[in-house]
């Protein structure tokens, strides 16, 4: 049985960020994550570092919050980060209250803004509508929230902190009334380990209700599932948002090589069974493609959908309940962390830990903000081009990740899921979507020995079959294309079978 | 703009449009062949499926869904296509082994074995079933070839990695043309002492003289050599197209290499033009008829939009096989996507149907209801096809 201080559920940002707080203020804490870091809402985002222009009409507290963080990230995560800036375009029709109210809201909360005329912004984007009557500038930018979570595990791991990632928790073990650990089962293993501790933090988004019933406890939340798309090329160097009252397909991201584009909005019941529609597609692209026309033409690689954990408000259009964050003291041992968004998990992590050192009466204060990330050094930072300086044994193509680095991260991580290495090295997250760097990945893995040839298959075909699930629903033009010489790679070249 | 004057016009240069070509061409019509490019059968392992749904190719064919294009074309034909690109084949070089009465096996590159009918002969002598122990010859760098995959399936593989000092498949493949280097490549393989059965090799052995190469190894080692086809580019696809190519050429027919059709010109009944793109001007080819062999979507011949799926140059009916939704099923794995039945429908002559036009024959992958995956089709049907289309169309003229 393992003892430690704080036992935090859940390995998205949130989590991520309380365990970087708990080992900068001297805390014994082990994290729990059922599958792999940033797998849940945080790794299916826009990866948006929100200015709050977004939000200051609807929610100004949210987005004086998102604000005052983005600065802070900037600062501290800064090879997580490329600063964009964000322009916020009006559209023939677009309401010009609304403009107003945007300005006004922004002067409030001293979000910095230029508005400036459509030939400027063309100038800035040329793949803007020329159409458009004019775009407020705004200090958005674009975070990875993989690395961003790595990095911040990264803390904790060099201060004692313990990990366990693909483990889920079962049980929570209680004592008199009082939640005093949890069990949690090896996904890979069954091995079931206990852990005990004397504070537990249920940050498990879209799951914290389902884990809070396992002490007895409610979280009422809405679960709002949004779905994005990836373009197959970056059409813009500026975050674009429409410069209206948030709505469906009104935010298109520059991402490395690739453009994220959503969001829809829906309410679900079940964060493990969330499905895109054709629908969802179709309204994300027609909705941006008046904001950047080239979109209509332009290949979607994959649709994703993320689960948003919001607090439970009786307002019916999910759009409207604050993106504000809530904790949840449960007076036993066990604290709930809910709501909220990426561009705000490191305040929450501090609330979360200014309110565990209060009930442990320790005083020492939040430095998080302060101290840059560890290990980012290490790191080539965001320019695509410092990459292409080491060209040799490229094995994915489309984001330029070489045999060097992929060996890198096995041997650090001893990972025996490809999944792992694609959320460490962005390796099959541009165009082909793992279509041919997957099967390299997997012969390397087995090189290395840390797979067995038997497992490197199984993982082929459960790799393809997930891979599959993502872009389905946007196959058309080029991209069907292409999907069709994958699959003829397969399953004619290739010759694999149906699995049993 | 030029005029030129043909018999027949050839849209697309995969193996369907090379092979109506040449058949044309030889029969003493002036045949032009127009492509936007290099065809899929670059791509490709360079295998001639027929049908790989029973053992006998003949057999499957019977009992492939009676909408499917190969009940267009009677058994004698079928027949006669395959004999004559066996005998082209041989002539140019690359010869091939098998027959349409049993289909014979492939080892992939993922150690599963893939049905085909036809084979280029440097895959003749590959495991036809799981007892044949073999060594496997990787090449240092070479990314898209993985032997742990092979040995996942056959348990006792041996291999040895050879550093050839270039690592892409094609650059590795020009090194064995070179006598230097095949020479002192197998001096190094000498010094191996394999003890296994077999010795395969990714398909990297030459760019056109892979028989021969082969060959020699096997002789010089006295072992039994194959190759083991690899994700593209793939050197027996490539071979396989050069070979048509010439073959095409040699029987007079003539290429428009890299003049896409960008427009047509119709009276009636009849196409009679086709205008293309090229440097400088653009070109109409005046043809007595048009053999349409284009593709699917990876070949060009037909796209996707959200809405529907269109035929790219004449914007022929298309055969859908319904709303976007259909077109893929959830399961990768399922061989049953709907979208495979996507094309155009043809008649008995292989004329499109619901068009006015009499002088389109149309061949190949761009036909309905192929599922040339589920159907084991590939290249064969294309053959077929091929043949059918090219009979039709000098009837026509005639």
């Amino acid at each position: 049985m393992i003892k430690t201080d704080v036992i935090v559920i859940g390995g998205g940002a949130t989590g991520c960020g309380i365990a970087r707080d708990l080992a900068l203020r001297g805390i014994p804490h082990c994290l729990i994550e059922k599958g792999d870091f940033a797998a849940g809402a945080t790794g299916a985002c826009h990866g948006l570092l929100h200015s709050g222009g977004r939000y200051v009409v609807t929610d100004p507290i949210a987005a004086k919050e998102c604000y005052d963080e983005n600065l802070i990230l900037r600062r501290i995560a800064e090879k997580c980060v490329e600063q964009t800036g964000g322009l916020f375009v009006r559209l023939p029709g677009d309401s010009k209250r609304f403009r107003e109210m945007f300005l006004r809201g922004c002067e409030d909360i001293s979000i910095p803004t230029e508005v400036i005329s459509s030939t400027k912004a063309l100038d800035l984007v040329p793949n803007l509508n020329p159409d458009i009557e004019e775009a407020i500038k705004v200090p958005d930018c674009s975070i990875d929230p993989f690395r961003l979570c790595m990095l911040n595990i990264r803390t904790s791991q060099l201060r004692g902190g313990m990990i366990f990632i693909r483990h889920k928790v079962t049980e929570i073990v209680r004592s008199h009334g009082r939640c005093v650990g949890i069990k949690a089962t090896d996904q890979a293993t069954g091995e079931v380990r206990e852990i005990r501790g004397n504070v537990i933090v249920n940050a498990t988004g879209a799951w914290a209700d389902m884990i809070a019933s396992l002490a007895g406890c409610e979280v009422p939340m809405t679960l709002d599932k949004g779905s994005l798309v990836i373009t197959n090329h970056r059409l813009t160097n500026m975050v674009i948002n429409r410069l209206r009252p948030p709505s469906d397909g009104d935010i298109v991201v520059p991402n490395e090589a690739v453009c994220l584009a959503g969001t829809t909005s829906m309410a679900v019941t079940d964060p493990d069974n969330i499905k895109i529609e054709s629908t969802e597609v179709d309204t994300i692209t027609s909705e941006v493609g008046r904001m950047i026309p080239h979109f209509n033409n332009t290949r979607i690689i994959r649709a994703f959908s993320g689960v948003r954990p919001l607090l439970k408000s009786k307002k019916m259009d999910s759009r409207e309940i604050s993106r504000g964050f809530q904790i949840i003291d449960h007076q036993n041992g066990m604290y709930s962390i809910v709501g909220g968004k990426l561009t705000t998990f490191r305040l929450m992590a501090e609330k979360m830990v200014d309110a565990i050192m209060a009930s442990f009466n320790l005083k020492k204060a939040c430095e998080t903000a302060e101290i840059p990330l560890e290990g980012q050094g290490e790191l080539s930072g965001y320019p695509l081009s410092k990459r292409l300086a080491d060209m040799k044994d490229i094995v994915c193509e489309c984001e330029l990740v070489n045999r060097k680095e992929v060996e890198r991260i096995i041997k650090q991580t001893g990972t025996h899921n490809v999944g792992d290495i694609q959320h460490r090295t962005r390796l099959g997250m541009g165009p082909c979507q793992g279509g041919f760097c997957t099967f390299r990945a997997l012969g390397i893995m087995n090189d290395m020995s840390v797979i067995s040839p038997e497992q490197s298959m199984d993982m082929l075909r459960g790799f393809l079959q997930r891979r599959f699930r993502g872009i389905r629903y946007a196959l058309w033009g080029d991209q069907l294309r292409e999907e069709q010489l994958v699959e003829y790679i397969y399953l004619g070249i290739l010759a694999m079978e149906k699995p049993k | 703009m030029s005029v030129t004057e043909y018999d027949v016009i050839i849209i697309g240069a995969g193996v369907a449009g090379l092979t109506a070509g040449a058949f044309l061409a030889g029969r003493g019509f002036k045949v032009a062949l127009v492509t936007a490019g290099e065809p899929t059968a670059c791509l490709s392992t360079g295998c001639i499926d027929v049908c790989s749904r029973d053992h006998n190719p003949l057999t499957g064919i019977k009992e492939l869904p009676s909408a499917h294009p190969f009940h267009l074309v009677p058994e004698k034909i079928i027949r006669e296509s395959l004999n004559h690109f066996q005998a082209a084949m041989t002539e140019m070089g690359i010869p091939y082994t098998g027959a349409l009465e049993e289909n014979r096996l492939v080892l992939s590159a993922l150690g599963t074995f893939k049905t085909s009918c036809l084979v280029p002969s440097t895959m003749q002598a590959a495991p036809q079933d799981a007892r044949d122990i073999i060594h496997i010859i990787s090449f240092a760098g070479l990314k898209d070839f993985y032997p742990s995959y092979i040995i996942s399936r056959l348990k006792n593989t041996g291999v040895s990695v050879y550093d050839a000092g270039v690592s892409s498949t094609m650059s590795i493949a020009s090194q064995f043309e070179e006598e230097e280097f095949l020479e002192s490549f197998i001096v190094w393989l000498q010094g191996q002492n394999i003890d296994e059965d077999k010795i395969a090799f990714p398909a990297v052995l030459g760019l056109e003289s892979a028989d021969k190469i082969a060959k020699a190894i096997a002789t010089r080692i006295g072992k039994p050599v194959f190759e083991i086809p690899t994700i593209p580019p793939s050197m027996p696809g490539r071979r396989l197209f050069n070979a048509l190519k010439d073959y095409f050429r040699k029987k007079g027919g003539e290429i428009y290499w890299g003049w896409p059709v960008i427009g047509v010109e119709k009276s009636g009944k009849v196409i009679e033009a086709v205008m293309t793109a090229s440097k400088g001007r653009p070109n109409s080819l005046n043809g007595k008829a048009i053999i349409l062999a284009t593709g699917s979507f990876v070949g060009g011949g037909l796209s996707a939009t959200r809405e529907a799926i269109v035929e790219n140059i004449f914007n022929l009916p298309v055969h859908v096989p319904g709303p976007r939704e259909t077109w893929f099923d959830n399961d990768y794995f399922s061989f049953n996507h709907g979208i495979g039945r996507a094309g155009i429908k043809v008649d008995s002559s292989l004329r499109p149907e619901g068009t006015q036009w009499e002088n389109i024959f149309v061949c190949g992958g761009i036909l309905a209801d192929t599922e040339i995956l589920k159907s084991g089709c590939g290249h064969g049907l294309a053959l077929a096809t091929a043949h059918a289309a090219a009979k039709s169309c000098m009837e026509y003229i005639r």
